[in-house]
This record gives C-alpha cells, sequence and structure tokens, in this order.
C-alpha cells in the first residue's frame, strides 16, 4: 500500500462553540489520522472528545449544530470554516461513507425499525441502493468480522452489551470507510466483551482502515495506539507518543484513568478506600482480600443489613417478543448476607444475572423461591417505595434513573418523605456536594456529561441514607475525579455504618476497594 | 411455523371485511365478523393485546350509542319505557344494536390486523412499492411507539419506586404515579430522538434517490388472486347496497 504515511483525516479547531452558549467546548486542538493507524484521543469526562468525534464525523455539522472556525482535510481535500453562512456544508450520509462514528451508547446506533441484525447491518446499504445480492454478500462478511455470523437472525433489541458494541461497529464499517471514531468502546463491556472489540480495532487496522479512539482510559487499547492525543477542557494539552505521554502531568490533570483499567488505580489517587484501618471502623482490613471473612464495622449482634436466603429466579417468556425462548433459570439457591459497614464486591460476566440480583434487595424484582431480608425483616410483599427506605439501588445505566428537570431537584426527590420539609433540601445539596456537583444544581440533568450524570445518580441514592447501598458497575464511565468522589462516598457510607454491595465487571478494581468479593456464575454466588 | 400472509394480503381482507360489513348492514354478519376476529385474534395469539385495546374503544362508544339511540330517536314507534322527553323504543335499540356491532367487527378487524402484522414484512412491502421509506418509518415507529413508551414508563417507575414513590393497587395511586410519569416520559422521548436522528442521518436515512430492501416478503400468486378476489367482492358489496338502497335513498 503505498498510502501509508499519507494523512487521511485531518481536523483543526480554532474553536467550536455550539449554538446558544458563549464559550467554545473545543479550541485550539487538532487530530490527524493516517491510513492503518490507531489514534488515541485520552480525556477526562466533559473534556469535549465526544464533540471533537462527532465533529470529525460529520454527526455534527458547522453552522448546524454549532459555529465552527477550523478546517477538515479530507484525503486532500480541504474544507475550511470561518463561523460564516457560505462556510462549505458537510452531507453526512456521504461523508459518513468515508469516516465512520460508533456514539458511546451503542443503541442510538441503530434504526430501531429493523427486525434481525442482517437487516440492521444493510440498513444503511439500502439508503444507499446497494443490490440486494451486493448487501447479501456485505452482510456476511461484515458478520463474519464483528463475529456475528450466527446471530443474524435476533432482534437486535435481544442482544448483549458486547454484541451489540460489536453490532453497531459492524453498521458503520459495512461502507467500508477510510476511518472509524469509536467512542468509549470498551465501556461497560466485560474482558471477554473488550478483547473481540480489541481484535476488530487490530482487523480493520490490518486492512488499512484509521481509528480514532475516544476514552477517558489509558487501557490496553490506548497502549496500542500509534499516538496520543489528551484532550482537557476542550484543549488539547500533550501529543506524542505513548511511550512519550504515560505518567505525563497532562494525562493526570485531564483525569484520564491509569494504565489498565480503574482497578489497578495505585493507592496513592484512589481515595480513602484503601487508606487503612481506622476508616472503615475498628478490626477493617481496609481494601484488600483478607484471609478469611472480614470483621465489620457495625458493633453488636444486630440482624445483618441484608440476607438472601436460598434465592431463585428465572426470566419468564418476553410477552412483547413472542418467540423468544424461555430464559435458564438466572439466580440458583443465593444465599448471602452483608453486614452493617461492609463493602461487598459481586463480579461475573456480562450477562450473568448481576443486576438481576440488585434488583432482588428493594423488590423491583421478587424471588421465585427464597427470601430477601432487609434489616432482619422480609420484604415479601412490601412496596418498593417502602423498601427504599433501606435500600439505595444506583441503576447500571444513569439515564434510567435521572427524570428531574434540575439537578437539585433530582437529589431531592423523595427526601420529603424521608427527612421532611425543612431537611430534604439540605440533604439533596449535601449529596451532591460528596460528589463534586455543588454548583450544577440548576442544570437539566440531560445536560451533565457521561460522568457527571453517574455521579448524580449516585448522589440520589447517597442522599437517602440508606442501611443499604447497592451499586450496579458504579465506575462505568467515570473519569478519575469521578472514580476519586466515588470511593470517598462508599467508604463514607461504610463508615456510618451502610452496607455496601457493587456490582462490577472489573475484578482489580473489585479487589482493590471491596472487603469481600464474590462472583456470580451459572446463577451462584461463591466467594472468590 | 405458520404459513406468513402478505402484509397487503391482511390488509386487503381487514379492508374488505369492514366494507362488506358496513355495506351489509345486517347485524348477525355483524357479530359473525367480530366473533371470527376475536376467534382470529385468539389463534394468533394477540387476543390479550387486541382485546383490551378494543374495550377502550369500543366500551364509551357503544354506551354512547345505546344513550343516544336507544334514548332518542324520533323515529321510534313502538315505545318501550318513557322518562320525561325521553323514550326507550325498540327502533332506536335496533338502531344502536345495528351500528354497535357495525362499529365493533370493524374496530376488532383492523385492531387484529395491526397487532397480528409483522411490522418489519409491512415497511418492506410499502418500499417495495415505492412509497417513501420515510412513511414507512413513520408508521413502523408508530406502531412499535408503544411498547417502546410501555418500556421507557417502566424504567421511569422502577426510579422512582427506588427512590421511595409507593404504587399502590388502586387507581387514584396508580394516576397519581402516571402524573409524576408523563413530563420525564416526554422529555426523555424526545431525547432518544434527537440522538437517533444524527445517527440515521450518517447512515442516509435522509438522502433522496432510490433505495433497495434487504427483506424479501413472499408474496405468492395464490394471495395475490385472493387480494382481488377480496377487492372485488368488496365493490360488489358496496355497489349492491347502492342499488339495493337507492329507490329509499330518493325522497318522496
Amino acid at each position: 500500500m503505498t498510502a501509508i504515511t499519507r494523512t487521511a483525516l485531518q481536523i483543526r479547531i480554532e474553536a467550536f462553540t455550539f449554538h446558544g452558549e458563549g464559550t467554545p467546548v473545543l479550541s485550539s486542538a487538532s487530530v490527524s489520522v493516517t491510513p492503518g493507524s490507531l489514534t488515541a484521543v485520552l480525556g477526562g469526562s466533559g473534556s469535549g472528545k465526544s464533540t471533537l468525534g462527532k465533529l470529525m464525523a460529520g454527526w455534527l455539522r458547522a453552522g448546524h449544530a454549532g459555529a465552527f472556525r477550523g478546517s477538515l482535510e479530507l484525503d486532500g481535500t480541504l474544507l475550511e470554516f470561518r463561523g460564516a453562512p457560505d462556510d462549505p456544508r458537510i452531507n453526512p450520509a456521504e461523508w459518513s461513507r468515508r469516516v465512520a462514528f460508533v456514539p458511546q451508547d451503542p443503541a442510538a446506533m441503530l434504526s430501531s425499525v429493523r427486525a434481525t441484525v442482517a437487516e440492521e447491518l444493510a440498513f444503511g446499504l439500502e439508503n444507499r441502493a446497494t443490490p440486494r445480492d451486493d448487501m447479501l454478500r456485505a452482510v456476511g462478511r461484515t458478520a463474519a468480522r464483528i463475529g456475528l455470523s450466527d446471530l443474524l437472525d435476533r432482534d437486535p433489541a435481544t442482544l448483549s452489551g458486547g454484541e451489540l458494541r460489536r453490532l453497531a461497529v459492524g453498521c458503520a464499517v459495512i461502507a467500508e470507510p477510510d476511518i472509524l471514531i469509536l467512542d468509549e468502546p470498551l465501556a461497560s463491556l466485560d474482558a471477554a466483551g473488550a478483547a473481540q472489540v480489541e481484535d476488530l480495532v487490530r482487523s480493520l487496522r490490518g486492512t488499512g482502515t484509521g481509528v480514532v479512539l475516544l476514552s477517558q482510559a489509558a487501557d490496553r487499547l490506548a497502549g496500542e495506539a500509534t499516538h496520543w492525543t489528551v484532550l482537557d477542557g476542550g484543549t488539547v494539552t500533550a501529543a506524542g507518543t505513548p511511550a512519550q505521554l504515560s505518567g505525563s502531568a497532562e494525562l493526570e490533570r485531564a483525569g484520564v484513568i491509569g494504565v489498565r483499567g480503574p482497578g489497578i488505580l495505585g493507592p496513592p489517587v484512589s481515595g480513602p478506600a484503601v487508606s487503612g484501618p481506622g476508616v472503615l471502623g475498628p478490626g477493617v482490613t481496609a481494601g484488600a482480600r483478607g484471609p478469611g471473612p472480614v470483621p465489620v464495622a457495625a458493633p453488636g449482634p444486630g440482624p445483618a443489613a441484608l440476607e438472601l436466603h436460598g434465592v431463585g429466579f428465572g426470566y419468564g417468556q418476553d410477552p412483547r417478543r413472542p418467540g423468544t425462548a424461555t430464559q435458564a433459570r438466572v439466580l440458583r439457591d443465593v444465599d448471602f448476607a452483608v453486614q452493617r459497614g461492609e463493602i461487598i464486591a459481586v463480579t461475573g460476566p456480562n450477562g450473568a444475572g448481576k443486576s438481576t440480583l440488585l434488583r432482588h434487595f428493594n423488590g423491583l424484582l421478587r424471588p421465585s423461591a427464597g427470601d430477601v431480608r432487609v434489616c432482619g425483616r422480609s420484604i415479601a410483599g412490601v412496596p418498593v417505595g417502602t423498601v427504599a427506605a433501606s435500600i439505595g439501588l444506583l441503576f447500571q445505566h444513569p439515564r434510567d434513573q435521572l427524570f428531574e428537570r434540575t439537578v437539585l431537584r433530582e437529589a431531592a426527590f423523595g427526601l420529603r418523605q424521608l427527612f421532611g420539609k425543612a431537611e430534604a433540601e439540605g440533604k439533596a445539596r449535601a449529596a451532591l456536594a460528596a460528589v463534586g456537583l455543588s454548583g450544577t444544581g440548576e442544570v437539566h440533568p440531560a445536560e451533565l456529561s457521561a460522568s457527571q450524570q453517574r455521579l448524580l445518580a449516585l448522589a440520589t441514592v447517597l442522599a437517602r441514607e440508606p442501611a443499604v447501598l447497592a451499586l450496579d458497575e458504579p465506575t462505568v464511565g467515570l473519569d478519575r475525579h469521578g472514580l476519586e468522589a466515588l470511593q470517598a462516598a462508599v467508604v463514607r457510607a461504610a463508615a456510618r455504618g451502610a452496607a455496601v454491595v457493587m456490582v462490577t465487571h472489573d475484578l482489580a478494581y473489585a479487589r482493590m476497594n471491596a472487603h469481600r468479593v464474590l462472583e456470580l456464575t451459572d446463577g451462584r454466588l461463591s466467594e472468590i | 411455523m405458520k404459513p406468513r400472509l402478505h402484509p397487503f394480503t391482511a390488509l386487503t381482507a381487514a379492508a374488505s371485511a369492514a366494507v362488506v360489513t358496513t355495506a351489509a348492514a345486517y347485524w348477525p354478519l355483524s357479530v359473525a365478523m367480530a366473533l371470527a376476529a376475536v376467534f382470529l385474534a385468539v389463534r394468533r395469539g394477540v387476543a390479550g393485546r387486541v382485546l383490551p385495546a378494543a374495550a377502550v374503544i369500543l366500551t364509551p362508544l357503544c354506551l354512547s350509542l345505546l344513550v343516544l339511540h336507544g334514548l332518542f330517536f324520533p323515529e321510534g314507534q313502538t315505545v318501550l319505557a318513557r322518562w320525561g322527553p325521553a323514550r326507550v323504543t325498540a327502533e332506536g335499540l335496533g338502531f344502536a344494536l345495528e351500528l354497535g356491532t357495525r362499529t365493533t367487527a370493524c374496530v376488532l378487524v383492523f385492531l387484529l390486523f395491526s397487532f397480528a402484522v409483522s411490522v418489519p414484512d409491512l415497511v418492506s412491502a410499502l418500499a417495495g412499492r415505492g412509497i417513501p421509506p420515510q412513511f414507512g418509518f413513520v408508521l413502523a415507529s408508530t406502531l412499535t411507539l408503544l411498547p417502546a413508551v410501555a418500556v421507557r414508563l417502566d424504567r421511569i417507575r422502577q426510579a422512582q419506586e427506588t427512590r421511595g414513590m409507593v404504587v399502590r393497587r388502586g387507581l387514584l395511586s396508580r394516576l397519581g404515579a402516571l402524573r409524576l410519569q408523563m413530563v420525564p416520559l416526554v422529555l426523555a422521548l424526545i431525547d432518544d430522538a434527537g440522538s437517533r436522528a444524527q445517527a440515521l442521518d450518517a447512515r442516509g436515512f435522509g438522502s433522496p434517490g432510490p433505495r433497495t430492501s434487504y427483506r424479501e416478503v413472499a408474496d405468492p400468486p395464490g394471495q395475490r388472486r385472493f387480494r382481488t378476489a377480496a377487492l372485488l367482492f368488496a365493490t360488489a358489496a358496496v355497489a349492491g347496497r347502492i342499488v339495493a338502497s337507492w329507490p329509499a335513498g330518493v325522497p318522496s
């Protein structure tokens, strides 16, 4: 190939400002991509990575979405933008044939009106009037490439997180673009799912596709990059090879997570969760796997904060999806207890039933066998809203948790019943301060960055001061600053006597931050 | 696997059944048609959705027919009961029965079609006939909107319950909860639509020009012949009706 060193795409941004906003979200930034290369744009939450990616991919168009001053150069064709009405216009459909983008939420990539994986893959080709025989070949080829050949007849809505991510990538690459931009492609994937995406990126690079990785973690995939660009506050603060930049002050300041995901954050940056005995109460071996059961902070022999006795559960056939098979049992005879002040991590692969387990704690799901007891009392027949006084549940997706008009209203929802009118607002503000969201009280939750949305969801749980905190994948999407806030909050909650159960696919993180680590496999919990 | 009906065949059958029932204006036929629709709904496994939807539409409609024509039917001669200006007449009740059964048959037939049709097949068939894909998308989105709204509402309810909202069994409690869920629901749907629009644009959905279809919907000759016959039969029924009522329609 003769074009190995040729620049395929280059963006140079003087400033990009969304309509209706005073300050630019991106300024003084440039990124260039060569065929077959992997360029990692690293930055914390809210640093402007997604905006940069969407601008490069034509998802955000100059003039249409905001005022853009700078230039885009694709394969030798230079487009100059001055923020004026006569600026060149990008046809998103044509542009995306050459420069494809996969958003952070892979479901947003899908048309949502196609019945099978194969039809979803073909959607973009249909719109370009590709002859049917060519489509059949392209779908077969792409499915093999993304490892979904066996799932071509499945309804996209029934795919797991990892499968959905690969389908979204498949939809982007089926038209064989020169450049592929991936926004946080490994978020919420387990090790197997992440390895599949990494293999896919390698195979695409092997055929000459230039890949841009937008990530807040300097993880294994980013480690394979030929070039790193550090984005902080919408500006490029450093650029160079991974060897030049790893461990640099710019990465640290930007809030980028360490080399192998959040789990291997060293004690200096991981917050007080591992800061030693005393924080969690007397006798607690903080942060590490101790030999045998870890003593807990709660004094006296009172009942466990949460107990599951012989809990079994299986999803029935989905009435909205006739034809789908009844799923196997997700939980089998689960017995476990969490003491006050104890931090427990539950790990397991995607789809193992970790979220299903958490939803049993407050009664959102009811066991088909066995019993759930909170603070010594069975919750059978007790409404979820009543159990909520003792159990705070952080959902896996913050979007599922947030529904109010402002950040403050969100944090204050339901607090009056618990603390009375006088105290409710104070509790809400304190919870927001605890996760570093003071000063955003009047902002709409949807306007927060992904990391801030998760922290806001956490604040809504913390504000209720429940006896048990059940956190579903709390680290996903958090940059280093967010992780520190999370860890501090968890430790504080445990110190006041709350039991904490967090579900995470990140074993290293679990080992570092929990007293006990349990694994959920085949519906059963076992200590590891 | 059951042999699949081409969506146009199902649509033609539903439309013809409605036209013939209306043209015949004969309540035993309407009742038979309604029962046939219920039978088919049970066989297709969609009765659980068709019947509640039909009840929501038909209950107020039939009640209003009964009140309007049962109590106030000026042409009525055979008075069965009388309260002041309101008279229950046999003719009025007969008219209400006629109109009620006819409407019930039509509503059931079309609900059966919309719940039983394969939406992807319908969209693909429409695109194959040169209907703009945007129309097909809107149609598909509309038909899939209800399940999507139900899923989203369920999530919002779970989020609110998790933060202490207690939903009890009573209607008032449920209505109160629903009121709290409406604004978040609309905002969430708008947000979804916004993020999907960019992806649809990038995947060429907004581009003008011809399109092709990956999905192939089989249209056997037998079904095509059936459609022609059904349309002819419906036309004949309308023509027969006009001819039959022509002299009566001329004011004397």
